[in-house]
């Protein structure tokens, strides 16, 4: 199949003028990235090889998620939260990597459209007080992004690629101990004067494993049956505590 | 060493969760108590989320509860009718609670309404305590407070007689009791002896030698009812965080009843008036100092 694909490709680039299918070639150091009972987070390397001059940026999404975001104000001189704002289809995780800074690499209008960078996400508010200006929404859309990155979630500093002689290139990226399974999305995109020359899209899976995953799986589905359960392991200890305790006092 | 938890779903240091057990563990040996007031914000304090720390100090207190009330079953200090009375409000009280934890969680006043509770009970009871306590010592000579009857209480209907606490007083009193006590215990994830205990000698004026373990039976039920009901509204009872925390506190308690012989009961009550007081303040004070960042993510839909 392979071999047909690469008989058929010339035969391609003679139709399309804007072909770059070689020019760049991603990959990770491991499909996933598996959450088991030692999980403290996880790096994986992603490393790829490109045939042309130019500037890489990498973006890693976590899946989205709706997001309410609330305003805390001091009542009767306690802090109580008010105001909430729901972001639709945040990103649960977020980092950027990029050979120079991205502002440089190219046009805001092209960092917009992408969504490169954690100021341009784009994020969509889905309900909000009714009073609320533009201003105010993106106080909350600043207040969002300063929680996620306090918690490691979305990367604060720009992470850096390195390029090892003219093709190839390697960066890490840190998965911490808090983020959300599900499929993870790469972008690598290959930039050349100011315009993006080829993007290449690979996907991640963040999953529970072994234990970690029969425990949370039967925790949903089976719900009663855990929590009696949950009951039982308590009485069994609180009941052989007693026991020791027992035969220890006499 | 860490160790992730499948359902708070995150990395927490093993040694620091054995650590907590053993000290609330000793704790509550010391001073009698569940050790659910000083558990449950401890949890929320190492970043376990408010919902998870609640659910499963819910079933840390079963296994606490079972251990304490074998003891007084022995004894024959469990007034088992009274006990009932106490369990037909606490499951009531305890359902609604957990069902009003759900619904404060979507307004996303959860975390306000938890340290709320936290603040006024544990300060108002602390300082009871700690009044009651100075004065016991300073005159240790005199007997204990008369029983008060009040009026109203006495003339409620469905009057039953209780022949382990020796009472003819109406059944809805305790049902009223347990009701109101297990709501408490369901939104702020523990025992609630501390309220029960105050309430059951004070308002229906039991005898003290069986208040203890009567309370600790029906602690046992109404917590294992807030274990299954925030097992399957919030999925938040973390049973791996549950088993670490007990391992600790079955050798916490150990040493913490060894070493409350020791000491003397009055000393006893105002070292755990000053530490319920401790609480107080530090959760008091996470109220009114002004927050890290004026905007924080809540949650929606109950998840």
């Amino acid at each position: 199949m392979a071999r047909l694909v690469r008989l058929a490709l010339p035969l391609f680039l003679l139709c399309v003028t804007a072909a770059h299918a070689d020019d760049l070639d991603v990959d990770l150091s491991k499909p996933d990235v598996r959450l088991n009972v030692s999980f403290k987070g996880s790096e994986l390397l992603l490393f790829g090889a490109k045939d042309i001059f130019g500037d890489l940026i990498v973006v890693v999404r976590g899946p989205n998620k709706d997001t309410s975001v609330r305003l805390k104000e001091k009542v009767f001189g306690i802090w109580a939260s008010t105001d909430e704002v729901i972001f639709s289809d945040t990103p649960t995780f977020y980092a950027v990597a990029a050979t120079q800074p991205v502002q440089d690499l190219l046009p805001e209008h092209v960092l917009q459209s992408e969504r490169i960078g954690t100021t341009r996400l784009g994020l969509k508010a889905l309900s909000k007080p009714p009073t609320a200006s533009a201003k105010t929404i993106d106080d909350f859309n600043a207040g969002f992004i300063r929680n996620m990155v306090a918690k490691n979630l979305y990367a604060k500093n720009l992470g850096t690629i390195r390029q090892i002689g003219k093709q190839l290139f390697r960066t890490d990226l840190w998965f911490p101990s808090n983020v959300s399974v599900g499929e993870y999305i790469v972008e690598t995109y290959l930039v050349l004067d100011g315009q993006i020359e080829t993007k290449r899209t690979t996907y991640l899976r963040v999953h529970k494993v072994g234990i970690e995953a029969k425990i949370y799986d039967f925790a949903h589905n089976f719900a009663f049956i855990y929590g009696l359960l949950a009951i039982i392991i308590a009485m069994a200890c609180g009941w052989s505590a007693n026991a020791i305790f027992l035969k220890r006092g006499r | 060493m860490q160790i992730y938890l499948p359902i708070a779903e995150i990395s927490v240091n093993i040694f620091l969760l054995l650590g907590m057990g053993i000290g609330v563990g000793f704790l509550s040996g010391l001073f009698g108590v569940g050790g659910g007031f000083l558990m449950t914000p401890l949890l929320i304090f190492i970043g376990i989320p408010p919902a998870v720390a609640v659910g499963t100090g819910a079933n840390l207190i079963v296994a606490s509860s079972i251990s304490g009330v074998l003891a007084h079953w022995k004894r024959g200090n469990v007034d088992l009718k009274m006990g009932f009375m106490l369990l037909i409000g606490g499951v009531l009280g305890s359902t609604l609670g957990v069902w009003l934890f759900t619904y404060l969680k979507t307004l996303g006043q959860i975390d306000l309404v938890i340290q709320l509770s936290y603040v006024v009970f544990l300060g108002v009871i602390g300082l009871l305590m700690l009044f009651e306590s100075i004065r016991a010592m300073r005159a240790s000579k005199t007997g204990p407070p008369p029983r008060k009857h009040h009026n109203f209480l006495q003339a409620l209907p469905f009057k039953m007689r209780f022949r382990s606490s020796k009472l003819y007083v109406s059944g809805l009193l305790p049902i009223g009791i347990g009701f109101f006590v297990g709501m408490l215990s369901a939104i702020m994830g523990v025992g609630g002896g501390f309220v029960m205990i105050p309430a059951m000698i004070y308002l229906l004026g039991m005898p003290t030698s069986v208040v203890v373990g009567t309370s600790l039976f029906q602690i046992i039920f109404v917590m294992a009812n807030v274990t299954v009901l925030q097992s399957i509204h919030n999925f938040s009872v973390d049973v791996v965080l549950s088993v670490l925390l007990l391992v600790g506190a079955v050798f916490g308690a150990q040493f913490g009843a060894k070493s409350g012989a020791k000491l003397k009961g009055e000393e006893l009550r105002i070292l755990l008036a000053v530490m319920v007081v401790g609480v107080c303040i530090k959760i008091g004070l996470d109220l009114t100092l002004t927050p890290s960042d004026f905007y924080v993510l809540g949650t929606i839909g109950g998840m």
